[in-house]
């Protein structure tokens, strides 16, 4: 049954939902749409690591049998997702895409995964993502490198690589992705799509393989910000089992979305996440704050204090932590790693402890800070996600590339990484392309648990723009 | 740590680190792991800054009490 026609996979993931609902699709029709551009494309994508097509057609399938019995459903009921390989599934394998982590199948799943269950969605595939999520780009020697839709020869962002590449290719209305330093919002920018990392705490991290404690966020990547809005709602709020999420109420973040920006200050920063940024991401920066106050918004040029000390502070924290974690396996597999992850995490041992306290130890005054003089005079920060356009996956390539390739590929995060540190929500939806046919990303970040805040003023964006609704036409591999 | 060495003392704060981690490096893997340790070297010597009233345990990062700040 597919009264819409044409590519159901095509629709937005809200759309997608309420047509499951109104009866207008099956669920069985959406996964077969999805699934026919995953056979097309996925040989030049590369962005699942697994697919489960039988569990998939068999949930399916269950979801149409409870419609049809009437009753409640959820407001996700009947979507086929698939989620970054890092999200434990019970029974399921999940590599991290890694080499060591290769044949992992835990027995337990994330909580985000129950609550996206409870909603009514399952899972079908699992994506690729750089090894252990220690890279921006989407690099990944043991899976192979996930490649950009719009352009195979680019980088798809990282770390959250096959969640990007996946939702822009009608793979999936949804993928969750995890972010760290911009593993989120890089691969969103990247790939044309949504993508939001909530406030640090806001999502519970149960059951998904970390790799800084300080740092790490759950959160969804999709085609529009109202479809993050939905799946927000579902996935965050406290978990007894991550005692580390926030007791805070979890407000209809898709209710609160309604177009109007009148009164809302936008903070523009006139130093750093401006700084060498390319011509072609600055003219639709500039672009979008004009969309932006065309819905009321007032622009406000903002000089942003200590930012310089939140990138080394946040890159401090983030190695020692992932040193820490993966320090055994250093120790008794070091050639299970790629040679660029190994190069990375290696250094966050010989950081001394002291150091790494002084960088937690400033986190609190620096977050103070920043809050007064950033959020005490504007709501929200607009910035580009990133500030250069797109780089190949060659001249990216850490392991065989020329000296000062490590220093392009870092800089891929430079301006996502601060919202890490200071534990800020931010957002990362498309507006334009550069001269490659790459797109852009803007940035939009906000107080605390502003979440709501965040995705307002991004809806209200793509209520008059059309760039998140692009669809690439993927080449054969 | 705060001022960057040469090479060659670098080589051997590289050794006594990599000794005192556990961790036996790859012959292959040196290079990449030295230029890595040298980057993160010269971002760690970029750390120390004064400490004010600030920094006291009242400072330390609460996502929620800024919240309630604001």
């Amino acid at each position: 049954m597919t009264a819409i026609g044409l590519d159901v996979a095509n629709l937005s993931l809200v759309d997608a939902a309420d047509a499951v609902r109104q009866g207008e699709v099956s669920a069985v029709a959406l996964l077969e749409a999805c699934l026919a551009n995953l056979d097309a494309h996925e040989d030049a994508v590369n962005a699942t690591i697994w697919v489960d097509k039988e569990g998939a057609f068999a949930a399916a399938r269950a979801a149409d049998t409870k419609r049809a019995a009437g009753g409640p459903i959820g407001p996700l009921h009947g979507l086929p997702l698939a989620h970054k390989d890092m999200y434990y599934q019970a029974g399921r394998l999940s590599t991290c895409g890694s080499a060591i982590r290769r044949d992992f199948v835990p027995d337990y799943s994330a909580t985000v995964i129950e609550r996206l269950a409870a909603a009514g969605a399952y899972a079908f595939a699992g994506l690729n993502m750089a090894e252990f999520a220690q890279n921006g780009t989407g690099h990944n020697r043991h899976h192979g490198d996930c490649r950009n839709p719009w352009n195979l020869s680019y980088i798809t962002g990282g770390s959250s690589s096959g969640s990007g590449a996946a939702v822009a290719s009608r793979f999936t209305f949804a993928a969750l992705g995890s972010d760290t330093g911009g593993s989120i919002r890089l691969p969103a920018a990247a790939n044309g799509v949504s993508g939001i990392k909530p406030t640090q705490t806001r999502v519970s991290r149960y059951g998904v393989m970390p790799l800084s404690f300080s740092a790490d966020n759950v959160g969804p990547l999709a085609r529009t910000a109202r479809d993050c809005a939905r799946i927000m709602s579902v996935i965050a709020g406290h978990d007894p089992r991550d005692p580390t999420s926030a007791e805070m109420p979890v407000p209809d973040y898709e209710a609160g979305l309604n177009g109007d920006l009148r009164g809302v200050r936008v903070g523009v920063p006139k130093t750093y996440f401006l700084d060498d940024v390319d011509a072609p991401v600055r003219a639709a920066f500039e672009a979008s704050l004009a969309v932006l106050a065309g819905r009321g918004a007032t622009l406000v040029p903002l000089t942003l204090p200590l930012m310089d000390a939140v990138a080394t502070y946040a890159s401090v924290v983030s190695r020692v932590e992932g040193a820490t974690i993966h320090a055994e396996w250093m120790r008794q597999r070091p050639h299970d790693f790629a040679t660029h992850i190994n190069s990375r995490m290696f250094p966050g041992l010989a950081i001394p402890g002291t150091y790494y306290v002084e960088a937690l130890s400033r986190r609190g005054p620096i977050l103070k800070a920043f809050a007064t003089e950033v959020f005490g005079q504007v709501d929200l920060l607009a910035t580009p996600t990133i500030r250069i356009c797109l780089p190949t996956i060659a001249a990216t390539d850490v392991d065989d590339g020329p000296p000062g390739t490590e220093q392009l590929a870092l800089g891929i995060s430079i301006n996502t990484r601060p919202f890490n540190y200071l534990g800020l929500p931010a957002i990362s939806i498309p507006c334009g392309f550069d001269p490659n046919g790459l797109p852009i990303g803007l940035q939009i970040s906000g107080r605390p648990f502003a979440e709501d805040a965040v995705l307002q003023a991004a809806d209200a964006y793509q209520r008059d723009t059309d760039w998140h609704t692009r669809r690439p036409a993927i080449p054969a591999a | 740590m705060t001022e960057m060495p040469d090479d060659a003392a670098l080589t051997v704060e590289f050794d006594v680190f990599a000794k005192r981690a556990g961790l036996d490096i790859p012959a292959d893997r040196r290079p990449a792991l030295f230029a890595g340790f040298k980057d993160l070297r010269r971002m760690v010597a970029l750390m120390r800054q004064p400490r004010t009233a600030a920094d006291e345990p009242a400072g330390t990062f609460s996502i929620l009490s800024v919240t309630r700040g604001l």
